[in-house]
């Protein structure tokens, strides 16, 4: 059933363009019945990547990320990165309304970095953020979900897994799912990215060739909410002055580890509720 | 909001070339990302000219907008978001407000939206008991100064640090401090309360993409991301023709739209949003709301001559190297839009003869054009307005802005029409001119209704005697061969 206000005013529109007010237009030449030729070329490309050319995207992301101030650091292993990720913690003073305290997405990758030690290590508390269950009592579910944004809007650094980033853009893409809240991303001064070699792609038209047509990321396409996210926020408006924090993280970290157990490989993308709460 | 009048135009240009701190705000602005977005335009891989494919892909667009917004529509409302089609400013205010009582919201916060700007909704919303505050910390500031943005990407451009610093002190009890860090330390404590208390987060649409049922907003201050992640409720308000059909012809609008307006790669925060969370989703607004504004579109669509306007991706580009908003500023425009856009749409939205300053205060020097990412000719149009001006227009109820300028021409075609009225004339004028007071060969000033055009420069005087009778009296003759 079509409300009123979409047929009144798809019924203007047709008429402006010449056509019958209520004929309803065929328009399926106008979007993509399955890869073109370029997207095939890219996706070959994708499957055909070496090693060798992962460690060059890799430079080429270090490049593109020196101008938008994303650090960038090549980790040999997930033990390598908790560890990164420790001094951080430590190095970092919690800004005036934050405390020193860590939010960390539920996530494959994340899991294995083994965060749970940090709190031994320097008394700093670390917040997962697990899926809600959808079965729960609303009550109780809207009762946990504050209670993670509290603890989100109060974590001086947030920790996530990115799906993928763009090298030439130095981007961060994250899909929204379960246990992965975008305000981690969002409300800690200092974000810090986690993702694994082979998740480093070229480009923008790589990325939405692998999201439309390459099985195992089209099935959850661009998902509900998909955030690009290249470096750390900034504003110019006051006097064009280039200031970093203005609204989300000042600073942002991705750590790239280089090789991970075979079972943290694209856990992220098929990180479903089920999968991760077993 | 809106002032359009030819003398509030004047006025207010006057008072802009009269301000040296917005004389020099503009030259930097221009400076930086004027030539910024040329040079990022040369080094797309596929070179400058892509824009002339993203024409394509608009047009193509704007020709299907049913088709597309109907696929748009349907995707979101499979998604649990809903989708309201408004035919006007007060259709989409009245089902803002429905859905905020609806709701109990009481605090909004924004993110910043030319569309939302053009329709008045803050205002409406006060009115309405509901406050809303701009995010992006420029539009936070003129909002503090009651004031309105002056550029789409750049709002607060024509504040000073010291104006700012005093905003602020007044408005938020801070210590007086002109650091620019330190003012936006402020402005990010404040603006992360109302982020965390808001009820409803408001957003504008950079671009929809059709296919696959997502809309985009786009920012550097991670603001958007905020007001449509924190609050319960997002309303997203676009335009009706900023949608294109594919993802792949969205790719190379988003790469043109961040070269046009920042002269980035990309911006920090590209945000897609295809309706609410899910309830096992820790964030994200619960419910998920689409306002798609006709507003005086679908005329715009229905002529021709205009539609390309509607191409147009509210980049800011052509402002950042228009001679004539260089120095006028944007609250000359007294509309939501400014520069050579403005100067082409606002006319079209509000009412041709209403607004016909605006197309008649630019230059047609095409610097817009060569700007435009998506390769719209905006002096093309600014031409057809001023027809539809000159002989009066039908369709858009224009009457000439001046009958007399029209018998003004009939005379001097005639005149130019015949060799022995032509000679007559220079002859009388050049007795003529002998009555207005020179300097050297240049008459300081013209009569009525000449006098606007020497009120700030002299006018060429005829010589004693034309090239013609020269040419008769030196006896060369006219080379007879020449073809």
């Amino acid at each position: 059933m079509i409300p009123p206000d979409q047929k009144a005013f798809l019924g203007r529109i047709r008429q402006a363009l010449g056509h019958a007010p209520h004929e309803s237009r065929n328009g399926s030449h106008l979007f993509m019945q399955g890869p073109s030729r370029e997207e095939l070329q890219i996706l070959e490309r994708y499957r055909q990547r070496t090693a060798k050319d992962r460690e060059e995207l890799l430079e080429q992301l270090m490049e593109a990320a020196k101008p938008v101030h994303l650090c960038v650091r090549r980790l040999p292993d997930p033990e390598a990165a908790g560890a990164a990720i420790a001094a951080l913690v430590q190095e970092k003073a919690p800004e005036p309304d934050t405390v020193k305290q860590v939010v960390a997405w539920r996530h494959g990758l994340i899991d294995g970095l083994d965060l749970h030690l940090l709190p031994e290590q320097s008394a700093v508390r670390v917040h997962r953020t697990p899926p809600l269950d959808p079965l729960m009592d609303p009550a109780r579910r809207h009762a946990e979900r504050e209670a993670q944004r509290r603890a989100i809007a109060k974590a001086h650094m947030g920790v996530t897994a990115a799906d993928f980033c763009m090298a030439d853009t130095a981007t961060l893409v994250l899909r929204a799912r379960p246990g992965q809240p975008r305000s981690v991303a969002l409300l800690p001064p200092v974000h810090v990215a986690v993702i694994t070699l082979d998740q480093i792609l070229w480009d923008m038209k790589e990325l939405f060739a692998l999201l439309r047509w390459e099985a195992r990321f089209a099935a959850q396409g661009l998902s509900r909410y998909m955030a690009f996210i290249s470096g750390p926020s900034k504003t110019a408006d006051i006097e064009a002055t280039m200031v970093h924090g203005a609204h989300g993280p000042r600073e942002v970290h991705l750590f790239v580890v280089a090789s991970a157990p075979g079972r943290l490989q694209y856990v992220g993308q098929r990180s479903t509720f089920s999968a991760l709460t077993k | 909001m809106t002032q359009l009048h030819p003398e509030t135009y004047r006025e207010a240009a006057r008072k802009a070339i009269g301000d040296p701190v917005l004389q020099k705000a503009l030259a930097g602005l221009q400076a930086r990302f004027g030539r910024g977005a040329a040079e990022a335009y040369r080094r797309l891989p596929e070179g400058p000219h892509l824009r002339h494919t993203a024409h394509e892909i608009r047009e193509r667009a704007v020709a299907h907008l049913d088709v597309l917004l109907e696929r748009l529509a349907e995707k979101i409302r499979q998604n649990g978001g809903h989708v309201f089609f408004a035919s006007d400013a007060t259709d989409a205010v009245e089902y803002c407000i429905k859905v905020a009582r609806r709701h109990g919201v009481r605090r909004v916060v924004k993110g910043k939206s030319m569309v939302t700007e053009e329709i008045d909704l803050n205002e409406k919303l006060a009115a309405a008991g509901i406050d809303a505050v701009e995010t992006d910390l420029g539009e936070y500031i003129i909002q503090l100064a009651g004031e309105k943005p002056s550029h789409i990407i750049a709002p607060a451009i024509h504040k000073t640090r010291y104006d700012i610093a005093e905003l602020f002190v007044k408005n938020m009890g801070i210590p007086y401090t002109t650091d620019p860090p330190a003012l936006t330390r402020a402005a990010r404590k404040a603006l992360r309360e109302e982020f965390l208390a808001a009820d409803m987060g408001i957003s504008g649409v950079n671009m929809a993409c059709a296919e696959t049922g997502h809309i985009t907003t786009v920012s550097n201050e991670g603001n958007i991301r905020m007001a449509t992640t924190l609050p319960r409720i997002h309303m997203a308000f676009m335009g009706m023709e900023r949608i294109v059909g594919r993802l792949d012809e969205y790719e190379i609008l988003l790469r043109l739209l961040c070269r046009g307006a920042a002269a980035q790669t990309m911006a920090t925060y590209v945000s897609y949003t295809a309706g609410p969370r899910r309830p096992e989703d820790s964030d994200g607004p619960e419910a998920f709301h689409l306002v798609v504004i006709d507003n005086g579109r679908s005329r715009i669509l229905a002529d021709p001559r205009f539609r390309e306007i509607l191409y147009c991706i509210r980049c800011a580009a052509c402002l950042n190297v228009c001679p004539v908003y260089g120095k006028i500023g944007g609250h000359a425009y007294g509309f939501a839009y400014s520069g050579p856009i403005g100067a082409v749409v606002t006319p079209l939205l509000t009412g041709i003869n209403r607004a016909r300053h605006l197309c008649q205060g630019e230059t047609l020097c095409g610097a817009c054009m060569e700007a435009c990412p998506v390769a719209i000719d905006l002096p093309r149009m600014l031409l057809a307005l001023r027809e539809t001006l000159a002989y009066g227009d039908a369709f858009w109820k224009t009457t000439p802005a001046n009958p007399l300028e029209g018998l003004a021409f009939k005379v001097w075609s005639r005149l130019t029409a015949n060799r022995r009225t032509w000679e007559c004339f220079l002859k009388a004028a050049a007795l003529g001119q002998r009555l207005f007071p020179k300097k050297g060969n240049r008459l300081r000033r013209l009569p009525p209704p000449f006098h606007g055009w020497t009120r700030k420069r002299d006018f060429p005087s005829l010589a004693p005697e034309t090239f013609l009778a020269r040419w008769r009296k030196n006896e060369i003759e006219v080379a007879k061969d020449i073809p």
